[in-house]
């Protein structure tokens, strides 16, 4: 019935403001892109490489690994922070996100959990599916522990910032031991694939990945535009929404199920990258305000344009070794959720 | 009065059991059947169940017993459905993000599919509950009382275009200075006329309850106490309600005064 609550064009934001700041970011991030694919181990120069077509080197390095690499670091980052703006909507709560409440350590701990113990179904699996085990079983995670922390955030502390958070920080300490679990079962190859990958890393980039990773965020952004409304009509608080004809329950369960399949696909296929999606909410409330219509799709692209930004430090500070980019979300991330904290002091005294 | 006129019928509804345990005394059985157009006070002692009563004609509360709701039974009916012919003002406004005004004007309206005059019923309700001045700023910065009133005139928009439908109301005036008082209450009142809505709304002011409405649920330790007309105005009930001395004035052409008086001086009835 609301799947297609249309968007009403009365707001001012919609002019021509909102088209220009969109036009700033996506040009700021293609400028960057093409900036991001020179960098690197091997240099890349643009007129050498159209002009030389087929034996050289960096022909190959510039269309099989970097860009590859750099349009999945945009996918990942769209998705990180559109699972950041939904997470914060659900929630109705500014410093949520997927990161520090536990869904993207959900998520990692099951793909611990397969990446261990699936060793030993190894004569069970044609090799085909093997590709799969990691983000059904990211997903899985990211999934249940969504719907857990709704319910448990929701029954323990109702509407409070600091229940939500402290439910996040019991959830984290509770999937780590899993992780830890798992780590301590590893062999010293799995071991090392696992501490590697819980750092993130967007070293596996490929066109087959790549090509899944839109097609997921083309629908993603489709369902989330036609439900912004009424992530809109849930801030005024579950009473009003319930009042002015919104499906609650439906809404929830389709706001978890996208964000722990975002969450899960970038967790599923580089590791945990915190940060990214409690950031981009967050700049692009600051510019276009608190309207989900706009707040949805402008922080897909500013997450995109944080990762990218991240990932090519990671890749370039230390030529030729690579730098684990979720070394730098977090050194990006963590000042920004002190001010955020500093911002709200008031409301988190009380 | 015939079956059909019966907008609103509970009949034993009381909360289901887990969602009473919460609260110690026991709340209901409640059977009121309401009509349409009709304007109705809740009056009682705070605490003493106005609210939940609200929140069981609104849906808020899981309850126990039949409601029937333009002779369908509630539980037929979807959210979607019910925000068009229903509205409910809570007493209580938070909004987790900061929403302008026209944006939380417009979520009156947000289950509608196909909403043409969008634009122009933000601005009527507005200014309906004379927030036309205040839909540019955000909703943060907005005082006590002009929050109440951005609500209500969510509320306006949320029914603009329905008729026989019902309104909600918990505690309109809390916030607001006598002179507003009056005249948003009069905005309300001839809003839902001119529609034939019914207005249901939990009141303090004994004397507003009795002016501008026609009928008076009253309600004491969870259960209806009385229910009656406002006219002739009930002292004696109101007395035992609030456990107090009512005085009263006769007026000449206006409906009688019936005011607080202290209980250490004499009195007469």
């Amino acid at each position: 019935m609301h799947q297609s609550a249309p968007l009403h064009g009365y707001s001012k934001f919609m002019g021509n403001q909102t088209i220009l700041v969109y036009a700033i970011s996506l040009i700021v991030l293609i400028v960057m892109a093409l900036i991001a694919v020179t960098l690197g181990p091997v240099e890349i120069n643009y007129l050498q490489s159209l002009s030389t077509d087929d034996e050289m080197v960096e022909n190959y390095i510039l269309w099989q690994v970097r860009l590859p690499r750099i349009l999945f670091c945009i996918a990942i980052g769209t998705s990180l922070g559109l699972a950041g703006a939904l997470t914060q909507g659900l929630f109705r709560n500014p410093l949520a996100d997927p990161g520090l409440l536990g869904v993207s350590s959900g998520a990692a701990a099951a793909a611990a959990g397969a990446i261990v113990f699936s060793g030993s179904w190894d004569w069970a699996m044609p090799e085909v599916l093997r590709v799969w085990i990691l983000p059904i079983a990211a997903f899985c995670g990211a999934l249940s522990i969504c719907f857990l922390l709704d319910r448990l955030a929701r029954w323990l502390t109702p509407g409070s910032v600091m229940g939500l958070l402290l439910t996040g920080i019991a959830i984290n300490a509770l999937v780590a031991a899993f992780i830890g679990l798992s780590s301590y079962l590893a062999t010293d190859e799995q071991l090392r694939n696992l501490s590697f990958w819980t750092m993130g890393s967007l070293a596996g980039a490929n066109w087959v990945i790549l090509s899944l990773m839109m097609f997921v965020l083309v629908v993603a952004f489709l369902c989330s535009q036609k439900l912004s409304l009424q992530i809109n009509a849930l801030s005024l608080g579950e009473t009003v929404a319930a009042q002015v004809g919104i499906n609650l329950k439906k809404l929830r369960q389709r706001i978890i199920l996208m964000v722990a399949f975002l969450s899960a696909c970038a967790v599923a296929w580089c590791g945990m990258i915190g940060f990214i999606s409690l950031i981009a909410p967050h700049i692009a409330r600051a510019i276009v305000g608190p309207d989900h219509r706009q707040v949805l799709p402008l922080s897909m692209l500013l997450g995109a344009l944080l990762l990218l930004l991240a990932d090519t430090l990671a890749r370039t500070v230390a030529i030729p070794a690579e730098v684990p980019v979720g070394i730098f979300t977090a050194l990006l991330g963590a000042p920004f959720f002190l001010s955020l904290l500093a911002k709200q002091r008031k409301a988190l005294i009380q | 009065m015939t079956e059909d006129k019966i907008l609103l019928s509970l009949k034993d509804v009381s909360l289901k059991h887990s969602s009473a345990h919460v609260c110690r005394n026991t709340l209901g059985p409640f059977s009121i059947d309401i009509k349409s157009n009709e304007r109705i006070a809740i009056l009682g002692p705070s605490g003493a169940g106005k609210s939940t009563l609200l929140h069981i004609m609104s849906g808020l509360k899981e309850c126990t017993g039949s409601m029937n709701f333009l002779a369908k039974s509630l539980r037929q009916m979807s959210v979607q459905e019910l925000s068009y012919k229903r509205a409910f003002l809570p007493q209580q406004h938070e909004t987790a993000f900061n929403l302008s005004n026209e944006l939380i004007i417009s979520l009156g309206r947000v289950a509608r599919e196909h909403d043409p005059e969008l634009i122009q019923i933000i601005k009527e309700s507005a200014r309906s509950a004379r927030v036309e001045h205040l839909l540019d700023r955000s909703y943060q910065t907005l005082s006590g009382g002009e929050k109440a009133r951005v609500h209500l005139a969510r509320i306006f928009a949320q029914l603009w275009d329905q008729h026989n439908g019902i309104m909600l109301i918990d505690e309109p005036l809390a916030a607001l200075d006598p002179g507003l008082q009056i005249e948003l209450l009069e905005a309300i009142l001839t809003f839902c006329h001119k529609r034939s809505l019914t207005v249901i709304a939990i009141l303090h002011d004994i004397q507003q309850a009795i002016e501008h409405f026609e009928r008076l649920i009253l309600i004491k330790d969870g259960k209806i106490m009385a229910d009656l007309p406002s006219h002739p105005a009930p002292q004696r009930e109101l007395e035992i309600l609030y456990e107090m001395k009512l005085e009263r004035f006769t007026r000449s052409g206006r409906k009688d005064l019936l005011i607080p008086c202290n209980p250490r001086r004499p009195h007469t009835i």
